[in-house]
């Protein structure tokens, strides 16, 4: 999956619940149909929100992992 | 034999371990839990509230800072301290067990926003005689409609709250904080220790409600159990009151507010029984300032609660889990809940922000169960109405 290059990406990091998910649901508006969002989180929280979030709004969540780096990588491709 | 015996237990263990503490409980679970650990402490003791707590550490902060003169209680000894003690210490082990505690650092404008969450709160809190739980949960569950007052100043406090968010995203400079690397580990292996720290937690708080009880103080032991109780159930599934009044304007999901509707009404139903048969006063908890107070303190405590990210109890677990900008929150709500009681009692108008009262007194007993039922209802059914039309989201 790490060949996949993403529109636009998002650094979301150190912040907690909602901003992440706020931030996300923004950045998504501004976007066409297909184009990829990267969204770089720490927040446990997201981890429920944006699956959830991208189900809703048929969105598709085509990564969601944790990098050793301490924080997590989400890769979202905006239905 | 013996080994394939020994073998399968800690196959087992390792399954029931993973259920507990690798998954996320869904928030409706969280929700029934919560009612049954609410219940318990109703019947132990008294009604569940949290904010009652924080004005305690905040009267001690100010005593300890030499301007107010020495609280009734100590911390150790005051009931709802004591159960926000066990809700911190249970979210905390609970977090340490799953693998998600971390000490979590937040952008500068984020502790900003955790003082001002924090100090609405506080106030809010103060003028309602309660905070989302004491003020809304268990007084709507106590039959005090001052509760129902602060729901709908809950719901207005939210939804400017989130305004306030969509302003700020578009005209202040935005920051992010990298985390510490991971990958550059040092000698202490912690995150193979961690889970090992969150069961010496409970050992403690089991050994410190003995401890209390060889003191003769079984009842505040108890609510130091409860309140653990309360912090893993919350951790686990995540269950925030934030959630149930924001998400509806903000992504129009309706999980929250379902899970909350489920807990009120086993919460609710079950006190009815307990307050109609006399098990408990009918009139303990009913004391909320009707309707002044509870509105508009719902509704400063709505932005706040927005602001800081966390309500009364879920920054208690989120302060568990290692976010210390929550950690920044409850401090500030501890001292403006002090200050607010004290301006409050200063000007003498503590009394004059309106009078409680029970709801059987004005439908009726044989009416209560309905009407209860149905208020709850209406929430849930315009909430689901909201999740798929999405009429109330703001953007």
């Amino acid at each position: 999956m790490a060949d996949i290059k993403p529109d636009q990406t998002l650094d979301t990091r150190g912040l907690s619940c909602p901003m992440p998910m706020l931030k996300t649901k923004k950045a998504l508006k501004g976007m066409k149909s297909g184009q990829i969002l990267e969204v770089w989180g720490t927040d446990p929280g997201s981890k429920n929100d944006i699956p959830d979030f991208c189900k809703k709004n048929n969105n598709e969540l085509l990564e969601m992992t944790d990098l050793p780096e301490g924080y997590t990588r989400y890769i979202i491709k905006k239905g | 034999m013996s080994n394939n015996f020994f073998a399968d237990i800690k196959e087992q263990t390792k399954d029931a371990y993973d259920l507990v503490f690798g998954t996320k409980w869904p928030a409706w679970v969280g929700g029934i839990l919560l009612a049954i650990v609410a219940l318990m402490i109703f019947l132990w003791d008294y009604t569940w509230g949290i904010a009652g707590g924080y004005h305690n550490w905040g009267d001690w902060i100010f005593h300890l800072a030499g301007v107010k003169s020495q609280p009734r209680t100590l911390p150790w000894l005051h009931h709802l301290s004591v159960s926000n003690a066990g809700i911190l210490l249970g979210a905390l082990a609970s977090a340490l067990l799953g693998h998600q505690f971390k000490f979590r650092r937040a952008p500068k404008l984020e502790y900003a926003k955790g003082v001002i969450g924090g100090i609405l709160m506080g106030s809010g809190a103060a003028l309602a005689k309660g905070c989302n739980v004491g003020g809304f949960f268990s007084a709507v569950a106590m039959l005090d409609i001052g509760g129902y007052a602060m729901m709908v100043g809950l719901i207005i406090g939210a939804f400017i709250g989130l305004k306030y968010l969509l302003w700020e995203m578009e005209h202040l400079p935005q920051a992010s904080a990298a985390p510490a690397d991971e990958s550059k580990a040092g000698k202490i292996n912690w995150e193979a220790i961690k889970p090992y720290i969150g069961g010496l937690i409970f050992i403690a708080v089991i050994a410190a409600f003995y401890l209390y009880a060889s003191y003769d103080k079984t009842v505040v032991g108890g609510l130091l159990f409860f309140g653990f109780l309360i912090g893993l159930i919350m951790h686990r599934s995540r269950f925030c009151f934030v959630q149930a009044f924001r998400d509806p304007f903000m992504t129009g999901e309706a999980k929250m507010v379902r899970a909350v509707a489920i807990s009120l009404l086993i919460y609710g139903l079950f006190t009815i029984l307990i307050k109609y048969n006399y098990i408990q006063d009918p009139k303990m908890d009913v004391y909320h300032p009707f309707w002044f107070g509870s509105l508009v303190g719902g509704i400063i405590f709505g932005i706040g609660m927005l602001l800081a990210g966390g309500c009364a109890s879920s920054s208690l677990w989120r302060a568990g889990e290692g976010h210390t900008k929550l950690m920044v929150a409850i401090v500030s709500f501890a001292i403006s809940n002090s200050t607010t009681f004290s301006l409050l009692d200063y000007f003498g108008i503590r009394n004059k922000l309106g009078t409680p009262h029970l709801l059987p007194d004005i439908v009726g007993w044989k009416l209560t169960v309905p009407v209860f039922i149905l208020i709850i209802l209406v929430w849930v059914v315009i909430a689901n109405w909201n999740e798929k039309t999405e009429k109330f989201v703001v953007f």
